[in-house]
């Protein structure tokens, strides 16, 4: 893909993940919709979780990047 | 890091005005140039305009060793070894990329894109965290940068980056002032071509002055362009060695005496026009010209990043008779139509259907199974011995076809692996 510009919804991938990214509007408002392309998971983002994102810190999300946190969790 | 230079006897495989055909083939030899050099001096890694964007990364190489290049969302520039801490697998594929972090394919760890680890799944299977903390990514210890080429170097001390390059930095100025931005960008792509030759053998040919006029007359008659004549035995145009391994073909004495803008380049500046009116704006119409009759240099930076004019060659060795070469076309920020014509240039030498490059790898390939031969056992390297001279600054040159380069680069080649200065 050629560097530069912004695009609509659509889909994402790099060599670590694949997600396709739409608004969603079946709620009392819109949220965006995070479907995860290589299980099908499907994730719900609202504009003020949003926007919070906006605004994190360098390296605040590596803190759920940690596969053991929730996808991967020991049973124990 | 393990140790396994032999003692061998440098100052019988290299003298002044010969060296042992053993160099390019003794597997005992390669080994220990990738501790004594490719492991320790200052290593041409990539250019910062190679990672424009916070969290942006590409996968770069030091000889055999497999590098990312990422830039940290403060914009900071690291160099991590491409190796998971868990059982070594790749930890990353893709050529180029944007993440913030990198999650290893094979059992999942991720790591931060400045190397910290971020975890692993079903962290009870590890005996508390404390592995956090250990198992980052392993990284090449210096780096170091100079109008934007990022530089690494695998010793924990030794000389700064501006030491090792010394002369050679003259180059890197020279060729970021034919930018009208004064920032050059290596954004056009690499090509790859391997090779099966030692990598000296492409290292001592990048400033050799004697062989354009055989090995490239075809393409020189095909373009109908005038280069091969700066190597002819009439060229004013010297060779120098510029100190610590780096070597140059200084033309600029011939394209001064033919006083021509561009004519470096093969064009004139009617054909740039936006081009050429940028630089005036900014160095004044009397440097500007200048800058442009003195053209682009040529400058083979050791080890590994030779600086052809509008292109640039990394050298790679993989094996002892293996070599990579990534070539690229230089662009100067902000120049378009400069740049347009530099990457067709580019295209027509060292493309797929180039005629440069081909015909210089045939010439790697060649050189590669005649020092098999078990005799003579020497390679000659006494051309202009008895020509050399010093220049005004102090550096030792040569005629246009002389074997000055050939010579530094092996002087300072028997110093880093042990012999006598
Ligand atoms: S080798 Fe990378 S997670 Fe196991
Ligand atoms: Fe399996």
């Amino acid at each position: 893909m050629a560097r530069g510009g912004r695009s609509g919804v659509g889909e994402l991938s790099s060599e670590f993940a694949s997600v396709h990214v739409s608004i969603d509007l079946e709620g009392n408002g819109p949220r965006l919709r995070v479907e995860d392309l290589r299980t099908g998971q499907v994730g719900f983002l609202d504009p003020l979780e949003l926007e919070t994102l906006a605004w994190l810190p360098e390296g605040a999300l590596h803190r759920f990047l940690d596969p053991s946190l929730h996808r991967w969790r020991a049973e124990s | 890091m393990p140790s396994v230079a032999p003692h061998l006897p440098w100052d019988e495989l290299i003298e002044p005005g010969r060296v042992h055909g053993s160099l390019y083939t003794d597997p005992d030899i390669y080994a220990a140039e990738l501790e004594r050099i490719w492991y320790r001096t200052w290593v041409f890694v990539g250019h910062v305009s190679e990672v424009p964007e916070p969290n942006d990364y590409v996968l770069k190489s030091i000889g055999p060793q497999p590098v990312i290049m990422s830039r940290d969302r403060q914009g900071e520039i690291h160099l991590l070894l491409n190796r998971c801490t868990h059982r070594a697998n790749l930890v990353c594929d893709a050529p180029k990329g944007n993440s913030s972090a990198f999650r290893c394919p094979y059992h999942g760890w991720t790591f931060s894109n400045t190397g910290k680890l971020l975890g692993y799944p079903f962290n009870s299977g590890y005996d508390g965290t404390a592995l956090k903390a250990e198992l980052g990514l392993g990284r090449v210890p210096r780096v170091a940068q100079y109008q934007g080429f990022v530089f690494g170097s695998f010793a924990e001390e030794g000389p700064t980056l501006e030491e090792h390059l010394g002369a050679a930095t003259d180059a890197f100025d020279r060729l970021v002032r034919l930018s009208p931005t004064g920032e050059v960008e290596l954004t056009a792509g690499w090509l790859q071509h391997k090779c099966k030759a030692n990598w000296k053998m492409l290292l001592e040919n990048e400033t050799d002055g004697y062989h354009p006029q055989f090995v490239h007359s075809s393409i020189f008659s095909v373009a109908s362009s005038g280069i091969g004549d700066l190597y002819g035995d009439k060229s004013t145009a010297v060779c120098r060695d510029l100190g610590n391994g780096h070597t140059e073909n200084d033309l600029r004495p011939e394209f001064r005496r033919m006083d021509q803008p561009l004519g470096w380049f093969g064009t004139k500046p009617e054909k740039v026009p936006d081009y050429v009116a940028q630089l005036e704006a900014k160095l004044g119409a009397e440097t500007a010209r200048e800058v442009l009759v003195d053209g682009s240099p040529h400058v083979m930076v050791f080890p590994n990043l030779f600086i052809a004019e509008i292109q640039l060659f990394v050298i790679q060795p993989t094996a002892v008779d293996e070599t990579v070469q990534h070539v690229t076309a230089v662009q100067y920020k902000g120049a378009p139509d400069m740049n347009r014509r530099m990457l067709q240039q580019t295209i027509g030498s060292v493309g797929p259907a180039g005629f440069l490059l081909a015909d210089d790898s045939e010439m790697y390939e060649r050189n590669q199974r005649g020092v098999q031969a078990r005799s003579p056992e020497w390679l000659t390297i006494r051309r202009g011995m008895h020509r050399e001279r010093e220049d005004a600054d102090g550096f030792t040159v040569g005629d246009a076809t002389d074997e000055v380069p050939q010579r530094a680069i092996w002087k300072h080649y028997r110093s880093l692996m042990g012999g006598a200065a």
